[in-house]
């Protein structure tokens, strides 16, 4: 994934985790040490599109952040929140966070949006990523958020 | 007077953020309707009032775009404002669904304050819309509206 890209999606996720869920995101540029990663709990938002191009994003949100985020999309106090409605907040966040970038890689607007995904890992290692080349990270105040997508 | 509104969308927490959204808005609402898909808003909208109805665009079964269309041939419903609510903000999508007559359209992430000023907007002309259906509901009361 080139630099201009990976500066697009940044100023783009950035500009929607503010937006909607008062989330600051931090990009980073080497993976954190083993003790950092967050391993455990995770949800897992995959979205993708096709058309005038072709791309594919998977969001892992570790537990805290997919928590805070929901509470903060919906104005409901954190023992309120259901599993449902943390995966529904991925599913929208990857939606409108993708959604968003294909504004900008795509403004003639041939490429179309599938219909997001959102699935609950009880034990994920944010390790298995390594070595992606789309891979992304974003420090936030409740855990990494990492993404790994295609464009082309 | 209150607007009922019909809210389409795939995403629960979506229709769910999208109402309180209106509802602190201070627009008054009569009832809130709920679709998951274009399909869904057709029924609801065959059996019931709606003043607007706010609308994503991607969506399973049938997606925003064409629910407009099919609301756009309809005699009976093509009166109803529809603004879409949505990620899909290419020049391509706005100028297709202007050419069906879309009432507004609003870029997720939005701020609350961008769906109250279109929503005022629109349903300015709803009001007119509604009174002229309904005479015998003006109540001589200034309105908003």
């Amino acid at each position: 994934m080139d630099e201009n890209l990976r500066r697009v999606i940044f100023e783009t996720f950035s500009e929607v985790f503010e937006t909607m869920f008062f989330t600051f995101l931090e990009p980073l540029e080497e993976a954190p040490g083993k003790g950092e990663l967050g391993c455990g709990r995770f949800i897992e938002a995959t979205i993708s599109y096709s058309g005038g191009s072709n791309g594919n994003f998977l969001f892992y949100f570790p537990w805290e952040l997919a928590k805070n985020i929901t509470v903060n999309f919906l104005g409901v106090d954190e023992d309120e929140v259901r599993d449902g409605q943390l995966k529904d907040t991925a599913a929208e966040t990857a939606n409108m966070a993708i959604g968003s970038l294909l504004g900008k890689l795509d403004p003639g607007g041939k490429a179309s949006l599938a219909i997001p995904q959102a699935r609950l890992l009880a034990e994920f290692s944010p390790e298995t990523l390594f070595g992606e080349t789309g891979l992304c990270m974003f420090g936030t105040e409740f855990g990494i958020l990492w993404v790994v997508g295609t464009h082309a | 007077m209150a607007f009922n509104i019909l809210v389409a969308d795939d995403s629960e927490t979506m229709r769910a953020v999208i109402k309180k959204t209106v509802s602190m808005s201070g627009v008054p609402v009569g009832e809130f309707h709920e679709a998951a898909n274009g399909k869904e808003a057709l029924a609801i909208l065959a059996e019931t009032w709606i003043d607007v109805i706010l609308s994503d665009i991607n969506m399973p079964e049938m997606g925003g775009m064409e629910l407009l269309k099919k609301i756009s041939e309809d005699e009976d419903l093509r009166k109803i404002p529809l603004i879409f609510i949505t990620t899909e903000a290419s020049d391509a999508r706005k100028e297709e669904a202007q050419k069906h007559g879309v009432a507004g359209y609003v870029k997720k992430p939005f701020q609350p304050e961008t769906i109250k000023a279109i929503l005022y907007d629109v349903l300015e002309k709803a009001y007119e819309h509604r009174l002229e259906e309904n005479p015998g509901e003006e109540t001589g009361e200034e309105s908003d509206f």
